[in-house]
């Protein structure tokens, strides 16, 4: 008898998450989106990248787009296809100018507290994108990428 | 949760990082206990530092320019492999004195210089 396959193996799944726009907020948000996306990480290493990339990302989202404001919600789209794991981070503020945000990060010699989050999103996600003026982050991570 | 062992021997103080260095009461934590410190030289011992995120690297770089501003030093020794990376990634290596890892002095020789500057 053949093993059952996982139902990722033959469709997309996804899941909505919502969590107030405060930091109390960030590591249970992280930690239940984590438990729906781990077990279909390719590996450790995987999950561990996916993991510091969406704790970036919601934080960016709480401290910046909602001022760390419990009255305000972060929402994050999950969806994993046979091919990779993708995030829609949402925060209801303004945007930001991400281009010059993750240059200041990018030269070490810029010792400035900006854009390092950024940087660590773009380096440990294999697509990274923002739209709405940098108010929605779209990340992914191709499931057969370390 | 972070656990920081200090070790006093002036002019030279190690903490030595135990847990993460993350957004919140560890990144803090670090920064409190590091920036009460009044010896000359602090290394911080990072061996058994298991996750590190933008904020905890937001703190060595502050405690590296608190460093500077007081004409004292700040070395990271023996950085996880995780920390290691994640230094790296972000360039931060080419700002941070490290000691222990890839392409960076040796501890044992630079605690040593140290301790008798």
């Amino acid at each position: 008898m053949q093993e059952a396959r996982p139902a990722v193996e033959q469709q997309t799944l996804s899941r909505d998450f919502a969590l107030t726009g405060n930091l109390d907020a960030l590591t249970p948000g992280r930690d239940a989106i984590m438990h729906f996306v781990r077990e279909h990480c390719a590996g450790e290493q995987q999950e561990v990248d996916i993991q510091l990339a969406l704790q970036e990302a919601l934080a960016n989202a709480i401290l910046h787009g909602c001022k760390n404001d419990a009255g305000k919600l972060v929402h994050c789209s999950v969806e994993i296809s046979p091919s990779a794991i993708e995030f829609i981070v949402r925060d209801c503020g303004e945007g930001f100018d991400t281009a010059s945000a993750a240059d200041e990060a990018e030269d070490g010699t810029n010792l400035t507290q900006h854009g390092r989050g950024i940087l660590l999103i773009r380096s440990l996600m294999d697509e990274v994108s923002y739209r709405r003026n940098g108010s929605e982050l779209h990340m992914k991570k191709l499931r057969s990428s370390g | 949760m972070l656990k920081v062992d200090i070790q006093s021997a002036p002019p030279v103080v190690t903490l030595v990082c135990s847990g993460r260095i993350v957004l919140g009461v560890e990144a803090e934590t670090l920064r409190c206990v590091a920036t009460a410190r009044s010896e000359r030289h602090l290394l911080l011992e990072l061996s058994h530092v298991s996750r590190i995120d933008a904020a905890g690297l937001g703190v060595l770089v502050e405690l590296h320019c608190w460093a500077e501003q007081r004409s004292a030093t700040l070395t990271i020794a023996n950085p996880s492999p995780r920390a290691h990376n994640l230094i790296a990634l972000t360039s931060l290596n080419r700002v941070l004195h490290l000691c222990g890892c890839d392409g960076a002095a040796d501890c044992g020789s630079l605690e040593w210089q140290t301790m008798t500057a």
